[in-house]
């Protein structure tokens, strides 16, 4: 199963699948830690299905952004300080010619 | 005199009238860090050399009359999730273990601004997950009062650090309580500012609209010179906002709740001891204090645990092993990340993103995140008609003492539970604050948290400080001088 197998699957299935969750995520997960993880997520959204009892008095559809609801702002579009090319690339595993290196998208 | 127990404004005071150089205290407390390291573990990296030498600038400010600021020659800790320049930042991770930071966070800059000397890195939750410095990939913190014990998390470092006196202050970050907590663990202030008011810009994220960097210190005014100088608005950090304080009073015409749902189940008798020590107190100096019921406090920990790792899971798709970080090599880009993030990630942080991802899947999101927004905006509702009511909320800051090391390792929600009580103020933004009130028949320090409405940090500094007055908390722990 490769990411995007996992992006359909995840449509289809109502099983919690912690192979498939780990797929989404990108970890690769031993089997003991897929035992043990399970299990755990298990136990947090059997406590967490609480919420789908509360009956709430907020509008449907009205969520939380900001506790002070900030308005939104436009920057001006100007030149300020940042990051210079080699500080950029100063923490990359790998780099060459001022650009990222990563193995092949495919094999 | 022991200059390392002194409040900032009377070391100020000291180095302004030339009874004390900054030089000579830097090196008192990096004496007492290095002593209490091997037993306590608060620090991943402190800085000797360079801030002696910044320390000896500091004397010659003094000298000269131009010292900066209050903070002109302090040695202040700072958590591993904040940024410096040049220096290393883990987050306790192996994932940034080699990772060098090329910029400086906001609070740096303005710490460094103020000219304050920095002692070192302090320990934490990898990532800052956690409630007991125990998820750290680089070993455990001890709690400074009796090394059996954690120091509370994920800032237990910053925390350790400041009650062993290895830093005037410390700055830690709250998501979910992990500066108030540690903070009463450790019989130290643990403050959480208002959400905005403080720069993020630099701290490295774990749940954005959760997460706010503030101070640990001994005092309550320690706490309020530090947020002075850390707080205000910052183009880098969209959700900062300018920081326009509402005065509310916090003489007797103050009123005070007591919120109902944190004296009940859950809530040790110890930690009930201290709340109702306090209001006591309150009562006998004339102040009207009442009990206040937010119900859906009830669900806090539930809300949190699914708007939490939600943010998570997208915040740590960054470290996928190409542009900083570790990177485990694979034949395909996709393997490389796979195997990246499964050597890179401890458990607590792999349990929270996939927690997160599953929550944000599709077929998912409405049932878990969705349902979690509306119930968080239903707790700023909540907590919107209280303060029509009271002006402070007193509670527990933690619903028991420290705990054991390796005692609530076992079952991740047993954890999660001791945050029943800080997660609120940061589900809805509010300033709260843990005052240290009192030791437990174990000799543990612990402590109470205040909140009050968004925007009056101010004010509930003020009001703490009549607390703190009242208490006279007076303890420390032993044996790191």
């Amino acid at each position: 199963m490769n990411y995007f197998q996992a992006i359909l699957r995840i449509k289809v299935s109502k099983d919690f699948d912690i192979k498939n969750i780990a797929k989404l995520a990108s970890i690769n997960l031993s089997e003991e830690e897929q035992e043990k993880l399970d299990k755990d997520l298990s136990i947090i959204l059997e406590h967490v299905k609480a919420l789908s009892d509360l009956k709430l008095n907020t509008e449907q559809n009205e969520i939380y952004i900001h506790p002070l609801e900030k308005e939104l702002e436009l920057q001006e579009d100007e030149l300020v300080e940042s990051l210079t090319h080699e500080e950029a690339l100063s923490n990359a595993p790998d780099s060459k010619d001022g650009k990222f290196i990563v193995p092949p998208a495919m094999e | 005199m022991d200059i390392e127990n002194l409040p900032i404004r009377k070391i100020n005071s000291l180095f302004s009238n030339k009874e004390l150089k900054p030089s000579e205290l830097y090196s008192k407390i990096f004496d007492n860090a290095a002593n209490s390291e091997a037993s306590l573990h608060a620090h991943l990296t402190l800085f000797e050399e360079e801030n002696l030498k910044k320390a000896k600038e500091s004397d010659s400010r003094y000298d000269n009359g131009t010292s900066k600021s209050l903070l002109d020659g302090i040695p202040i800790a700072i958590k591993d999730n904040i940024n410096i320049k040049n220096y290393a930042t883990t987050c306790s991770s192996k994932m940034l273990s080699n990772y060098t930071s090329p910029y400086d966070a906001t609070v740096i800059k303005k710490l460094k601004e103020s000219e304050a000397l920095f002692t070192g890195k302090t320990n934490l939750d990898e990532f800052a997950m956690g409630s007991s410095t125990e998820n750290s990939a680089f070993g455990l913190t001890k709690n400074p009062w009796d090394t059996d014990f954690v120091p509370g998390g994920s800032s237990g470092g910053s925390a350790a650090s400041v009650g062993a006196r290895s830093s005037v202050a410390a700055l830690g970050s709250d998501t979910g309580g992990s500066i108030r907590q540690p903070a009463s663990f450790c019989g130290l202030v643990g403050f959480k500012p208002t959400y905005g008011t403080v720069s993020r810009y630099g701290l490295i994220a774990f749940a954005s609209s959760l997460d706010q960097i503030g101070p640990i210190t001994k005092t309550v005014d320690d706490s309020r010179i530090i947020y002075s100088a850390i707080s205000g608005e910052d183009p880098r950090d969209a959700t900062s906002i300018v920081n326009n304080q509402v005065d509310i009073p916090s003489d007797k015409t103050a009123k005070i709740g007591v919120i109902k749902e944190l004296m009940e189940d859950g809530i040790s008798d110890e930690a009930r001891n201290e709340v109702n020590k306090v209001i006591e107190i309150l009562k006998s100096s004339g102040y009207q204090v009442k009990e206040i019921s937010i119900p859906i406090i009830k669900l806090a920990i539930s809300i949190y645990y699914l708007i939490a790792p939600a943010e998570c899971s997208a915040n740590l798709a960054r470290f996928d092993g190409v542009r900083y970080g570790l990177r485990v090599d694979g034949k395909t880009s996709y393997e490389m990340m796979e195997n990246t993030r499964a050597e890179g990630f401890g458990k607590e942080v792999k349990r929270r993103i996939l927690l997160g991802t599953y929550a944000l899947s599709a077929g998912y999101y409405d049932e878990y995140y969705g349902k979690a927004l509306q119930a968080r905006k239903e707790m700023i509702d909540e907590f919107t008609k209280a303060f029509k009511e009271v002006d402070y909320l007193i509670s527990p800051t933690t619903p028991t003492q420290a705990f054991k090391a390796g005692e609530k390792t076992s079952n991740p929600l047993e954890m999660y539970m001791s945050d029943l009580c800080t997660i609120p103020a940061n589900l809805a933004g509010l300033p709260a604050i843990s005052v240290p009130t009192g030791i437990t028949d174990d000799n543990l320090p612990l402590g109470v948290q205040v909140m009050s409405k968004a925007l009056s940090d101010n004010s509930l500094l003020n009001f703490s400080e009549i607390i703190e007055k009242e208490i006279q908390f007076n303890h420390q722990p032993k044996g790191w001088m």
